[in-house]
């Protein structure tokens, strides 16, 4: 398994580079950023919406 | 042929019941029109950048990037490159943004009448509205199509779909306004980015790299990775989308919003530049999915439609519960699309459009219940125009046109009214009168007269014309100001 996500790799930027790179980058920080999003996004909207129950109260 | 099953089924109604849930559920927390419109400006870093990504990938995107990658190979994600250096540097910056959120203003043409008077702020809020109209209006049938396309549906079926998906999301965008928008919006981004990186791992495992790569460069030759030895794209392409996505990154209004909700100006450039290299993606990501239709379907399949090739080419590759994760993904593109398009743009008819009418402060309840009622009307637009109107030829292009009719003049009134202190409003309608014509006039010249084919193979330096144009009219109308009448004095 590891082996052949190696050789995909090398193959993604063994030809066109660029678009390689790119692609693997693409993935890379999309996968990354989507977990970082759903778990301090939440944090966000429970802040958003304290801060919105807590004016209207007030 | 489609692996669309109950199991797929039971995954898109799941996702279809929270989000609906999750938007009306926090409409207990709208009692302002400002928090309808920008959420209070709470919003922030992370929360925002969820919203502007899934905002800006709709199915029509992921339709229209995946054409320019069938169509062009790799040289089509060009755009979003574009787009991602002009974010991020934007981002960094906080050119225009910083001054424009600092104003504390709610819409782009609000901070307009502050230099350039009330007439150009209404004028504005006209060009803008009817821009943006006329771009979303192929959202809905788009959308459609890709849907009925990629599960299999009985294309009878495809005007009750995209009615019933418009409704459901004018239902929560009518209710909770800019706070639904950004809930359902996160969940949206994550459905949404599990099943495009999914699909995407699928088609390199199924098709693999050195066939995608093969593919273009059999199609294409060496313009297939490079955009300026493309025969149909060259410096004028490459040009035009550097300035289209600059102006759009500066005013677009669905993207500005998300600067205006922000807590403040820093936390408006923290989004932009988290989310900039998402724009990559959102040309990349697609645009591989339409280089596998190319290589895996036959012409008589595609059919002459280069739109359709990459849903025909999913309905085929990807296997049942994948295919289900697939259509809520594009299910979440779509709403998150629709319900901040019809939030931003009835916003500026409101705050902008509507302002004429308001010289007498209205109650927040009947500013939100005008807010919500517009909201309703475009929505009816929505799917009157999106049933009607066919586009013809490249899409990117057609939205690309449509969009510069207030981008180009959008623009260049927000950076003479950020950076230049001699910008006056006749530069301003100026340069308002050009964005506006010249890009309609190049839609109906590639309809009819008698150079209809050069204007269709010259789409791109027409758009780099009107940019150019636009700017001289600001600057030649500004200087021709009798200095009698300088802002100093009064605009208007």
């Amino acid at each position: 398994m590891m082996t052949a996500i190696i050789n995909t790799v090398a193959t993604m930027l063994k030809h066109h580079w660029f678009w390689g790179a790119m692609t693997l980058a693409c993935l890379v920080w999309y996968s990354t950023i989507t977990i970082y999003i759903a778990i301090k996004g939440i944090g966000d909207i429970r802040n958003m919406l304290r801060k919105l129950s807590g004016s209207k109260n007030q | 042929m489609n692996n669309f099953t109950l199991v797929d089924g039971g995954i898109v109604g799941a996702y279809l019941l929270i989000t609906m849930v999750a938007g009306v559920m926090v409409r207990k927390y709208v009692g302002k029109v400002e928090d309808f419109l920008l959420a209070r400006r709470e919003m922030d870093v992370y929360l925002g950048i969820a919203s502007l990504a899934a905002t800006e990938f709709g199915i029509v995107t992921c339709m229209y990037t995946a054409q320019n990658g069938f169509d062009k190979g790799f040289a089509g994600a060009v755009p979003g490159i574009l787009t991602f250096l002009a974010m991020f540097l934007v981002g960094r910056t906080g050119f225009c943004i910083k001054p424009l959120r600092d104003s504390g203003v709610m819409t782009i043409p609000e901070l307009f009448e502050r230099k350039y008077g009330p007439r150009v702020r209404w004028a504005s809020g006209v060009v803008i509205v009817l821009g943006g109209l006329l771009n979303m209006g192929v959202f809905l049938r788009i959308g459609g199509d890709f849907l009925v396309s990629v599960s299999g549906l009985d294309p009878k079926y495809l005007k009750v779909m995209m009615t019933a998906l418009l409704v459901s999301v004018a239902t929560y965008t009518i209710l909770g306004g800019m706070l639904s928008v950004l809930i359902t919006d996160f969940f949206q981004f994550i459905v949404m980015s599990a099943g495009l990186i999914i699909t995407t791992f699928l088609i390199l495992y199924k098709v693999g790299w050195s066939t995608l790569v093969d593919t273009v460069q059999t199609n294409y030759g060496e313009g297939g990775f490079n955009p300026f030895v493309n025969e149909n794209m060259g410096w004028s392409y490459v040009i035009f989308n550097a300035l289209l996505n600059t102006a759009a990154v500066l005013t677009w209004q669905t993207q500005i919003a998300r600067v205006l909700a922000a807590k403040d100006s820093k936390t408006g450039r923290k989004v932009y530049t988290g989310t900039s290299f998402f724009f990559v993606a959102r040309f990349l990501i697609p645009g591989i999915w339409g280089i596998a239709a190319l290589a895996l379907l036959t012409p008589q399949q595609v059919g002459g439609n280069s739109l359709m090739a990459m849903p025909k080419m999913l309905s085929i590759i990807v296997p049942p519960g994948i295919m289900g994760l697939l259509v809520a993904a594009m299910l979440a593109a779509d709403m998150s699309t629709d319900s901040s398009y019809m939030l931003t743009w009835g916003s500026v008819i409101y705050n902008d459009i509507m302002a004429p009418f308001r010289k007498q402060k209205w109650s927040e309840k009947k500013g939100l219940f005008w807010n919500r009622t517009i909201i309703a009307v475009i929505g009816v637009f929505l799917l009157i125009y999106g049933l009607w109107y066919k586009i013809e030829g490249d899409l990117w292009t057609y939205l690309g046109i449509t969009g510069t009719i207030y981008l180009s003049s959008m623009s260049v009134l927000l950076i003479a009214c950020c950076y230049w202190k001699g910008a006056n409003n006749w530069g301003a309608t100026a340069a308002i009168i050009f964005g506006a014509l010249v890009p309609a006039a190049i839609l109906v010249l590639q309809k009819v007269g008698p150079l209809t084919n050069w204007f269709r193979k010259n789409d791109t330096s027409c758009g780099v014309a009107t940019y150019i144009i636009v700017a001289l009219g600001m600057i030649i109308g500004s200087l021709l100001k009798p200095q009698s009448q300088s802002p100093a004095k009064g605009n208007e």
